[in-house]
């Protein structure tokens, strides 16, 4: 193997287990529809579009923004049956065309509704989820520039150390055409939801690695999907600043 | 059903996204929060800022009169009579 997998005493291989998972973009919200897309990829609309997230009800539903639906889309079907487990929530860009109007209102001098205000913070998503769940685990919000689906999985597979399961939710939507020369983003919603756990379901392997593999993927959702439907068996992703790879153990 | 009654009810359905309700679900002497219409404390700062846009009511989050005049539909309409008749 060209990586040492322990270096000056650290180890840089983490494994997990994955139990579940599940992923949502706009029409695609089963496996098999996502294994189909992977395989014969179209373009698909950047807007959410109807979604029924009929498992919360109507009063906690209607604070679930494109990118609250788009998340929460993708992680509560593999929630059905689990009481309680920690959450790690993870986006790049976090609810960017919610922050957007907010900016907007306050530059013509409109007074800011505090639902939208308390919506806008990073880790909003996880408590309407808590809420919606009666689930009081501890939740953690990630944001990262770069490799965000590697460190995501880092942070869950931490956390079974203190739990035998953790959900990992990862979640963008495309940023509002005012921010899009300045970076970049998704062409489409997509979530992807997994339950990591000690010691049920399939081994993964995530890894530091010296260089970029030649697989590496620029858009990291459908890199991950491609290993999650079995299509791949590595991801790699890549930053100026360090390399990872998700690989099936 | 009195045009103020009306008129409020459309104003909280529109302000708070309360989608899947009319206007006639919801019972102008009945609690609107936790009981009744079931909404919550931040739907009470959503409301208060409506009342300010609307009618140029400003209300003190913390004060007993508040909670009073936010426990129905009638509540509101007697607050916002009041403050037309000034």
């Amino acid at each position: 193997m060209a990586n040492a997998t322990v270096v000056d005493g650290v180890s840089r291989l983490l494994r997990f287990k994955l139990q579940s998972w599940n992923a949502f973009a706009p029409g695609l919200d089963s496996q098999s529809a996502w294994r189909e897309w992977l395989l014969h990829p179209s373009d698909l609309p950047s807007e959410l579009g109807k979604t029924s997230l009929k498992q919360i009800p109507p009063m906690l539903r209607r604070r679930f923004t494109p990118l609250g639906r788009c998340a929460a889309g993708a992680a509560l079907p593999i929630l059905e049956g689990v009481d309680a487990i920690p959450g790690v929530f993870a986006s790049r860009h976090g609810d960017t065309p919610l922050t957007l109007s907010l900016l907007e209102g306050i530059a013509s001098g409109e007074p800011m509704s505090p639902t939208g205000f308390s919506l806008a913070v990073h880790n909003a998503l996880s408590g309407l989820l808590s809420i919606a769940r009666k689930d009081v685990s501890e939740v953690t919000a990630i944001a990262a520039t770069e490799n965000l689906i590697p460190n995501a999985l880092i942070e869950a597979a931490t956390q079974l150390q203190e739990s035998s399961s953790v959900l990992c939710v990862i979640y963008d939507v495309p940023l509002p055409e005012l921010y899009q020369p300045y970076s970049d983003s998704v062409d489409f919603p997509c979530a992807v939801a997994m339950i990591l756990t000690r010691d049920e379901g399939d081994d993964f392997v995530v890894q530091r690695e010296e260089s970029l593999n030649d697989t590496a993927q620029s858009d990291g959702f459908s890199g991950l999907l491609r290993v999650l439907c079995g299509l791949e068996s590595s991801v790699s992703f890549g930053s100026a600043s360090s390399y990872w790879r998700v690989s099936r153990g | 059903m009195s045009n103020l009654q009306l008129e409020i009810k459309q104003m909280i359905i529109e302000t708070l996204d309360l989608e899947d309700i009319e206007p006639n679900d919801i019972v102008d002497d009945e609690p609107l929060f936790v009981e009744g219409l079931g909404l919550d404390s931040i739907d009470a700062l959503e409301i208060g800022l409506a009342l300010q846009k609307r009618y140029g009511i400003k209300l003190k989050a913390d004060s007993e009169d508040t909670r009073e005049h936010f426990a129905s539909i009638n509540a509101l309409a007697v607050l916002i009579e009041s403050q037309r008749a000034i």
